[in-house]
C-alpha cells in the first residue's frame, strides 16, 4: 500500500509471506517495486497472490527482476492472482517481465484491476511460449490466464485466454497467431491515450494492433517469431507510455 | 458396414410440419434483415489486406478458427446468457461485460450497430421490447421472449455470422460464387458443433485465441482505402 508523501510516494505498509520477495528503488518521484519469486519459478500447486494498491495521490511502478519462468507442473496448476487497486489521481504502471511457459507448464493467472475514476495506468503482460533459443517447441502445456480492469466498479476492459496442450502447433493456425513465439498484451488507460495510439500505430510490427476502444482507454496486442523479437517491439512502445522511466530490471 | 438401407416400412422421415416460429427466427437470422450486416467485414477486410487471406482455402481456416476459437464461440455464450437471463438488469449487466471484453473498437461499432438495428426491428415488428444490446446478447434475449428454440437459433446466429463474412470475402478478393457457398456449406458442420460445445457455458468459460483476428480488427481503425465500417 503506497501513500503521498509531500510531493512523493511513500510506502504506507507492507506484508509478505512465503516465496515472494519486494525490493524497492529510489526514484524522487514516485515508488518503484521490484517482485522476485526467489522459489526461482512456478510449478504445480505454488499459488501466489499479491495484493497492490497505490491510495491516492500517488505513482508507483511494479515490475520483476528478471522473466518469470513456468516450469512443468507435477502436481496440478500453479496459480497467481494478482489484485491491483488504483486511487484518485494515481498512476500505476505494472510492468513485469515477460512470463516464460516451459514445457509441461500449467498455470492459471488472474489479474484484476479496480480503477478510480481519475487513475491513470498501464499494464502490460509479456508472454514467451517455450524456449526457442534452447530448441524447444512448446507441445504440452496449459495456460489460462484472465485480465479484468473495471473503472469506478464498472467493467471497462476484459480478456481471457486459455490453452491446453499443443500450443505450438495451435500459434499456427491462421487466424491464432502466424506462428508466433511471444505475446504481449497491453492496455493504457490516461488521458493521452488517443495522442499515444495514434503514435504508436506508426511503430508496430505488421502483426501488432493498437485500438482506441475509448477516448482515454487504449488497447495493443502484439505477436511476435521469439522473445527477442517481442522486446524489439515492446521496449519503445513502453518507453513511450512511461515517458522514458521503464524501471532499470528492464534493461538489464 | 455401411448404415442398413430404408424398407418400404420406413420410407425417410415423417412429413415436416414447419413451425411458425422457426419461420420468424430464420427470417432474424437470414443476411436479408436490415441489420446492415453486409457493410461489417469483421477485420477480413484488413486480413485480405495483409496477406493473412488470400484464397478460399485461407478464408475457410480463418472462420473456422473464428468459429471455435474466437468471435463464434463466445457470442454462442453471450447468446446462451442473455437467453437465461431473467430480466433487463441482468441483461444491462451482462452487455457491459460482453462490450468490455471487445478487442477493437471496430468490433465493439459492430456489434452494438447491429445490436440497435435488431432490438427496434422486433420491438416495432413483434413487441418484444428490450434495452439496447450488443448483436449475440439481442438475439439471445428476443428468442427467449419470442418463447423460440435456443439450441436452433443457435445454429442459425452462428451460419449467419459464416455467410456474411463469406459475402464479404467475395467483394474483396477473387472467390467464385460456387466456392464461396460450398465453404459456408463445409462450415455448417462447425456452426453446430460449437453450438453443441457450448450448452452449459456462461460467460466465466469466456476466453478465445483468434489473436490475428483481433490485430486484423485493430489494423482495420486506420485502414485506407476500405470498403467495410469493421
Amino acid at each position: 500500500m503506497a501513500k503521498r508523501v509531500g510531493a512523493t510516494t511513500g510506502l504506507n505498509s507492507f506484508q509478505t509471506s512465503g516465496c515472494l520477495k519486494v525490493l524497492f528503488g529510489r526514484n524522487p518521484s514516485r515508488l518503484d517495486a521490484i517482485l522476485i519469486n526467489t522459489s526461482g519459478g512456478l510449478t504445480g500447486g505454488d499459488k501466489i497472490d499479491l495484493t497492490l494498491d497505490t491510495g491516492d495521490g500517488t505513482c508507483v511502478s511494479a515490475t520483476t527482476q528478471a522473466a518469470e519462468r513456468a516450469y512443468r507442473a507435477k502436481d496440478g496448476w500453479a496459480n497467481v492472482s494478482t489484485q491491483l487497486s488504483v486511487g484518485e489521481d494515481s498512476t500505476l504502471f505494472w510492468v513485469p517481465q515477460e512470463l516464460i511457459l516451459f514445457q509441461g507448464a500449467a498455470l492459471k493467472r488472474k489479474l484484476r484491476c479496480d480503477l478510480a475514476p481519475t487513475a491513470r495506468a498501464l499494464i502490460v503482460e509479456p508472454v514467451i511460449f517455450g524456449r526457442a533459443l534452447m530448441g524447444e517447441t512448446l507441445t504440452n502445456a496449459a495456460f489460462h490466464d484472465r485480465i479484468d480492469i473495471n473503472r469506478a466498479g464498472a467493467p471497462l476492459y476484459r480478456d481471457a485466454i486459455r490453452f491446453d496442450g499443443d500450443v505450438h502447433r495451435h500459434l499456427s493456425q491462421t487466424a491464432v497467431g502466424a506462428g508466433a513465439g511471444a505475446m504481449a498484451s497491453l492496455i493504457y488507460v490516461a488521458p493521452d491515450a488517443e495522442a499515444m495510439c495514434a503514435d504508436i500505430r506508426q511503430h508496430l510490427p505488421a502483426t501488432g494492433g493498437a485500438t482506441l476502444l475509448q477516448p482515454d482507454v487504449m488497447a495493443l496486442r502484439l505477436l511476435a517469431e521469439d522473445s527477442m523479437a517481442l522486446r524489439t517491439a515492446l521496449l519503445p512502445i513502453l518507453d513511450r507510455l512511461t515517458h522514458t522511466t521503464l524501471p532499470a530490471s528492464w534493461r538489464l | 458396414m455401411g448404415m442398413a438401407a430404408p424398407t418400404a416400412t420406413n420410407m425417410g422421415p415423417p412429413p415436416m410440419h414447419t413451425d411458425p416460429k422457426l419461420l420468424t427466427l430464420v427470417q432474424w437470422l437470414s443476411p436479408n434483415f436490415p441489420l446492415a450486416s453486409f457493410t461489417y467485414s469483421h477485420g477480413l477486410e484488413a486480413a485480405i489486406a495483409a496477406g493473412w487471406v488470400k484464397d478460399g482455402a485461407t478464408l475457410e481456416t480463418w472462420l473456422r478458427d473464428l468459429l471455435h476459437h474466437g468471435s463464434g464461440r463466445c457470442d454462442a455464450i453471450w447468446l446462451r446468457a442473455a437467453f437465461a437471463a431473467d430480466t433487463a438488469e441482468a441483461l444491462v449487466t451482462l452487455d457491459a461485460e460482453a462490450r468490455a471484453f471487445a478487442p477493437a473498437a471496430t468490433r465493439l461499432r459492430e456489434g452494438a450497430g447491429q445490436g440497435a438495428a435488431f432490438t427496434r426491428l422486433v420491438r416495432e415488428v413483434w413487441q418484444i421490447d428490450l434495452p439496447d444490446l450488443l448483436l449475440s446478447l439481442a438475439v439471445g434475449a428476443a428468442t427467449r421472449r419470442a418463447q423460440m428454440d435456443l439450441e436452433t437459433a443457435l445454429p442459425l446466429f452462428l451460419s449467419g455470422f459464416v455467410s456474411n463474412l463469406v459475402a464479404a470475402a467475395q467483394r474483396l478478393m477473387p472467390l467464385g460464387q460456387t466456392q464461396a457457398q460450398a465453404i459456408v456449406a463445409r462450415l455448417h458442420d462447425d456452426c453446430t458443433q460449437v453450438a453443441t460445445e457450448t450448452k452449459g457455458a456462461t460467460p466465466e468459460d469466456i476466453w478465445a485465441t483468434a489473436f490475428l483476428s483481433d490485430i486484423a480488427a485493430m489494423h482495420h481503425e486506420t485502414l485506407q482505402p476500405r470498403l467495410f465500417q469493421s
